[in-house]
């Protein structure tokens, strides 16, 4: 039998039928080249790569940005001027924020938002009319360019924004010092009004993405549940991810959601959502869905697993011994593809470790296999 | 019931219903009426933060129902905070707690800090990205029985231990705990940069600090 691409594993995978082998990946944007990272991809590590299909346009809203010592070092102050006022986010931006991870170390990869969008009141009704007046053109070169560096040896997601609530919360607003939930009980009514008007806006962009090129749709969820209570899920996010997968779903593609927090919690309410890649998902001890419950919880889902950064701190052998607990957690090995990391840059020793084991995982996987991998590396 | 009891009730009714309105109504009646701010604080305000946090502990009540608790009752107790003075409240434990330089992440901070409030504890949080020379002078200064660090990336993950490194440089790592968190942080990890307890969760983490001032109070 012809052995599969690695791009035909992750394929086969996602689509829930069985690869010949247990597709493991790199994210382009975490990954060093070099000698080690061609290593493992000629020893059968695949790649993913995000890019985006769109490109945002805003009428009567002026953009400015101001660099001001006084504020702080790298603060840039960005400011939106409307007819209804202006609001504006201090962002602070390291050496290399923004630039290609070649060019910079692994941090700050966005700057930190240290003031935020939203704060006072007043900023709801003018982050409303800049969302109102927000709209979106397809741009299909990225994800074109991509899947043709790309080829065969990986796939190609097309990057979404956060759905309207996370954004709301997590970016907007932010979650310091409990300001979401302090707003969402004083101003409950701007925030379903901007809620509202953000859904509706966010349909042009699924449909863009749902068209695009790309074999997979990505949103930035960044779900973490202890952030997001299951009420909050409940009310917020999973109308939204219906919609977005109904519309996804009708130009026949795939959708990702990063899922990368603690998901125990809201892990009966995700599965009733129609998300099909719930990708990286992070066992314990960073998550605490452990793998077997997460397969088990979430029988018509694949999951992409990024494999946990806290174990890479405790060493080589730590890495080798939880990834064969992590393999006997997912016998027979299917729905699953595995990331080498979702958070940082990987060192070259634990790049190769992981691939020395995962190389060796045929399917379906059993536990005479892992046993036998595990003398062979002996 | 009598009048101080009525208006002790509204106050923790406001509270347990996490109703701005009311407690700001409920405290500013109650000053007014001349109830003493000590009892309001003691037999009305934290004993509804302990329901709150126990609901918390349950699984009833999440971090929202946690947060905006916290936030009321601080409402109320900015009204009634200055007829404290001069009352003779017994101090709390005092708790210092900050993410480390670096990072930004503050949900499991927030949940200590507040859980720790309602269980009686002074608690004085400096935030997120703070330098280790501001966490020990911080020290230095208040001399907590714990210092709570946390932090989210591994990356700013050994700031922590530096943090420790530099409380023994000082000669004050002797006088008091230290229990990090962080949803990366793990048993192991704790021990090797010599911190006497690390969780991922907030629940646990709160039930050692507790533990500790027990121990203490035994002794």
């Amino acid at each position: 039998m012809v052995a599969m691409t690695r791009r035909e594993r992750i394929l086969a995978a996602t689509r829930k039928e069985r690869a010949d082998r247990l597709p493991f990946i790199h994210w382009w944007r975490h990954m060093q080249t070099g000698w080690a990272e061609r290593e493992c991809r000629n020893r059968g590590m695949g790649l993913a790569w995000a890019r985006p299909s769109h490109v945002a346009r805003m009428r009567n809203v002026v953009v400015t940005e101001e660099k001001d010592p006084s504020r702080g070092p790298g603060i840039v102050r960005i400011t939106y001027s409307t007819p209804k006022g202006a609001v504006y986010v201090d962002e602070k931006r390291e050496p290399g924020t923004g630039e290609w991870h070649a060019n910079r170390s692994w941090m700050d990869v966005t700057p930190w938002h240290v003031k935020r969008l939203i704060r006072e009141p007043q900023d709801y009704e003018i982050v409303q009319y800049i969302v109102e007046n927000t709209e979106y053109v397809p741009d299909y070169f990225p994800i074109e360019q991509a899947k043709d560096w790309v080829g065969d040896e990986g796939v190609v997601l097309a990057v979404l924004p956060k759905t309207p609530m996370a954004r709301i919360m997590i970016e907007w607003i932010g979650s310091e010092e409990g300001r979401f939930y302090i707003h969402h009980k004083k101003y409950r009514d701007r925030i379903d009004a901007l809620y509202q008007v953000l859904s509706q806006n966010m349909e042009a962009l699924y449909e863009i993405a749902g068209k695009s090129p790309a074999d997979y749709v990505w949103i930035g969820e960044n779900l973490e549940g202890l952030l997001v209570s299951p009420p909050l899920f409940e009310k917020y996010f999973i109308p939204e991810y219906e919609k977005c997968c109904r519309i996804i779903h009708g130009h026949g593609k795939k959708v990702a959601f990063h899922m990368d927090g603690r998901l125990n919690i809201l892990k009966h309410l995700i599965a009733q959502t129609p998300i099909d890649i719930i990708e990286a998902l992070h066992p314990p001890p960073m998550g605490d869905l452990p793998m077997d419950e997460a397969l088990r919880v979430w029988r018509d889902k694949v999951i992409w697993v990024g494999f946990p950064g806290a174990i890479y701190s405790l060493g080589t052998e730590a890495v080798k011994e939880y990834t064969f607990n992590l393999l006997r957690a997912a016998i027979p090995g299917e729905r699953l593809v595995i990331a080498m990391s979702t958070e940082n840059l990987v060192s070259n020793e634990h790049l190769i470790t992981l691939t020395s084991i995962l190389e060796k995982v045929d399917l379906p996987l059993t536990e005479e296999k892992i046993d036998n991998i595990r003398k062979a590396l002996t | 019931m009598t009048d101080e009891a009525r208006y002790l009730k509204a106050l923790k009714e406001a509270l347990l219903e996490m109703d701005y309105d009311k407690m700001k109504k409920a405290a500013e009646e109650a000053m007014a009426a001349g109830i003493d701010p000590l009892k309001a604080v003691t037999e009305a305000l934290s004993p509804a933060m302990v329901v709150i946090g126990e609901k918390f502990q349950s699984g009833e009540y999440y971090l929202p129902e946690l947060i905006v608790a916290g936030d009321v009752m601080k409402e109320g107790m900015e009204i009634i905070g200055p007829y404290l003075r001069g009352k003779g409240r017994e101090p709390g434990h005092k708790f210092v707690i900050a993410t480390v330089e670096g990072d930004n992440h503050d949900i499991g901070k927030n949940i200590v800090g507040t859980l720790l409030s309602a269980r009686g504890f002074d608690v004085i949080d400096l935030g997120v990205n703070v330098p280790v020379q501001k966490i020990v002078e911080t020290v230095q200064e208040h001399r907590p029985e714990i210092l709570g660090l946390s932090a989210l990336l591994t990356v700013t993950m050994p700031k922590m231990g530096e943090t420790i490194q530099t409380l023994k440089a000082a000669g004050l790592r002797d006088q008091l705990k230290v229990i990090i968190g962080g949803s990366s942080v793990t048993p192991e990890f704790a021990r090797e940069i010599g911190a006497d307890h690390g969780s991922t969760d907030a629940v646990d983490g709160v039930e050692k600090c507790m533990q500790w001032v027990s121990a203490a109070k035994g002794r």
